[in-house]
């Protein structure tokens, strides 16, 4: 990743509220778990975690063919990760047409009015934080989040995530929600062992009110 | 006939306007709202009375809520054509008749700001209430008192252009939205204010239509509100501002520019000077809660001869709703007055408040079933004056609307 785009994902990122935090592998390969919980304890369920080797240069992901669908006037998921050179196709399952774009600085589109067929996919070859909306439908938003790491994930349920067989290295773990209130970086040095290593992280400011959902058809907006 | 002509004219040029090379598929919805309702009210306002309630004594039973009919044909890429159809009662003009027909252009935002413009007829941007398809409430089956008056009184004949600050899509927790218009046709707004005062009534007047049920004796015929006298243009100007999506504030000010001093002897009717300042307020939280606040505060004028006359008017309104999946509860509380030549006992003039409590359910995408109590109280000098009646007068009603919608697209 060059200076430059490194030096957006990260501001795009802070802008979005981030938690960052450094550690040292050990020198055999290991696994790291990840916990992640809001300032009232709860788990922060579906945080996205990147891992950048620090120390070493590991490739990107493999790129992906992913899909952002949109169903009842919403996009489905509400955030998708994947690696950089990736592509997303954006199919409209709803039977109305829906008008989607992006003006984020790592990715601008635009997708003609349309419903049914998808337009082609789109290519995503910046790192970076974009931020999705329908022209037609002001209330549906939705992120695609781009990494250059070579690791990444979701917080599961119970706000954690697993990586195994890391090879064996300094690594600098991000968490990324749409609604996290703190940008903030975290650094920290893990001495890892034979055991797992595990990073808890807990936020300190609330979270930034959910989207509403299941306003009934009838409503317009 | 000129004017109406003119009206025409205009609405058809803009629908025509952005006629595209290839058209995509349209957007229908056909909406049939039937009501069974017990009602205690006056004579209506819609009959010529001074009752409150668009269903008096008289309407009660079963009755037509609505039928109406709805088509999005976009037009190209970025621009879109909108028209509304409703039938409300016999009493209408047309079998069916427009509400709104407009034309949208609204482009890619660029930068984080977007540009849209609308050309037709259609409502300014004030109501938080009136937010389910066709400007209807979502929250009870009657709207609020205010917004049962734009409803009635108001439309904009015109072009309005809006500009949007879409920070929520740059990272921010605000958005913000500046709207500015030029209208016409809209002259007679204010004559119903104050002929009747406030009214409590989803029944939207028609481009093409007229309040109430005709007359034999043409000086008591009722209104056709859409009409330009003067060939004086007006203008609103409005500011909202978003708090992600859980709060929206409106800020509006409205003045049709009317000459007062204007009258056309075809609908026998003057130009109301109405100038308004409109404000909404509505707050909905994550776990199904809506309070929503709503003022009015402006004044109408005409001056026959010269010699002018005024009415002040102000409406507030309080609601608040909890959502649970597809029910719905409603409390909504509205004040409203009207005060001619500054006198609030004069003829012309009123005052009354409102509860209205209401429960609703939208079963899936084409059913929605609501029952509504609401009772007006208001004191109007009027009925003493001209009915020799009490000028104090309490109606209530109970109102069950069942609504079933289809849609498709051709």
């Amino acid at each position: 990743m060059s200076r430059l785009a490194k030096s957006v994902w990260i501001r795009r990122a802070s802008a979005a509220g981030f938690a960052s935090l450094a550690l040292c592998c050990a020198a055999q390969a290991g696994s790291l778990s990840a916990s992640v919980r809001q300032r009232d304890g709860k788990p922060l369920v579906g945080a996205v975690i990147t891992l950048e080797a620090q120390t070493q240069t590991l490739p990107a992901a493999t790129p992906v063919a992913a899909i952002m669908d949109q169903m009842n006037l919403a996009f489905v998921p509400d955030v998708l990760v994947i690696p950089v050179h990736s592509t997303v196709q954006f199919p409209n399952s709803d039977p109305i047409s829906h008008q989607v774009y992006s003006f984020s600085t790592a990715r601008k589109f635009q997708l003609p009015l349309y419903r049914g067929r998808a337009y082609p996919p789109v290519m995503f070859d910046q790192p970076g934080v974009i931020t999705l909306g329908c022209n037609i439908h002001d209330n549906m938003l939705a992120y695609i989040l781009v990494t250059a790491a070579p690791y990444f994930g979701r917080t599961d349920a119970a706000g954690e995530w697993v990586v195994t067989s890391l090879p064996s290295g300094k690594y600098r773990l991000r968490v990324w929600h749409p609604l996290i209130n703190e940008p903030q970086e975290v650094e920290r040095d893990i001495q890892a062992g034979t055991e797992r290593e595990s990073v808890d992280l807990r936020l300190t400011r609330p979270l930034r009110p959910a989207p509403l959902t299941g306003r009934p058809h009838s409503w317009e907006y | 006939m000129g004017i109406l002509t003119g009206k025409c004219t205009f609405m058809l040029c803009a629908l025509v306007a952005c006629a595209p090379a290839v058209a995509p598929a349209a957007d229908w919805e056909i909406e049939l709202d039937l009501r069974a309702l017990s009602s205690d009210g006056r004579e209506s306002f819609l009959d010529n009375g001074h009752g409150k309630l668009r269903f008096d004594e008289d309407h009660q039973g079963i009755q037509l809520g609505r039928l109406r009919a709805a088509l999005n044909q976009p037009l190209g890429e970025v621009f879109s054509a909108h028209v509304e159809a409703s039938r409300w009662d016999a009493n209408d003009k047309n079998p069916i008749d427009l509400t709104e027909a407009y034309v949208e252009y609204r482009p890619y935002p660029r930068a984080g700001l977007r540009t849209r413009l609308r050309l037709g007829a259609f409502y300014p941007p004030m109501s938080q209430e009136s937010r389910a398809r066709g400007w209807a409430t979502p929250y009870t089956v009657t709207p609020s008192a205010i917004s049962s008056w734009i409803g009635e009184e108001i439309r904009t004949v015109g072009l309005e252009g809006q500009i949007d600050w879409l920070g929520t899509r740059a990272g921010h927790r605000f958005d913000l939205e500046l709207t500015a218009a030029v209208s016409g046709w809209n002259d007679p707004a204010g004559t119903m204010l104050a002929a009747h005062g406030f009214a409590f009534s989803d029944r939207q007047t028609t481009l093409f239509g007229r309040v109430g049920a005709p007359q034999p004796d043409p000086a008591l015929a009722k209104k056709e509100l859409f009409h330009e006298i003067d060939g004086r243009p007006g203008y609103y100007l409005g500011v909202q501002a978003r708090y992600l999506d859980r709060a929206v504030l409106n800020v509006l000010h409205y003045d049709n520019r009317a000459d007062p001093t204007a009258q056309d002897p075809a609908i026998r009717d003057f130009a109301w000077l109405t100038r308004f300042d409109a404000a909404a307020l509505r707050i909905e939280t994550g776990n199904g809660w809506t309070a929503l606040l709503q003022a009015l505060d402006g004044a109408t004028y005409i001056a026959p001869g010269g010699f002018w006359l005024d009415w002040k008017f102000n409406s507030q309104s309080a609601l608040v709703a909890k959502r649970v999946g597809a029910h719905m509860l409603a409390a909504r509380y509205d004040e409203f007055a009207v005060k001619f030549h500054g006198s609030s006992a004069a003829p012309g003039s009123e005052q009354g408040h409102a509860w209205a409590w209401a429960y609703s359910y939208d079963r899936g995408e084409h059913w929605r079933l609501a029952l509504e109590w609401l009772r007006v109280a208001s004191n109007v000098p009027a009925r003493v004056n001209v009915l020799g009646e009490s000028a104090l007068a309490v109606e209530s009603k109970l109102e069950f609307s069942a609504r079933y919608s289809l849609n498709g697209t051709f």
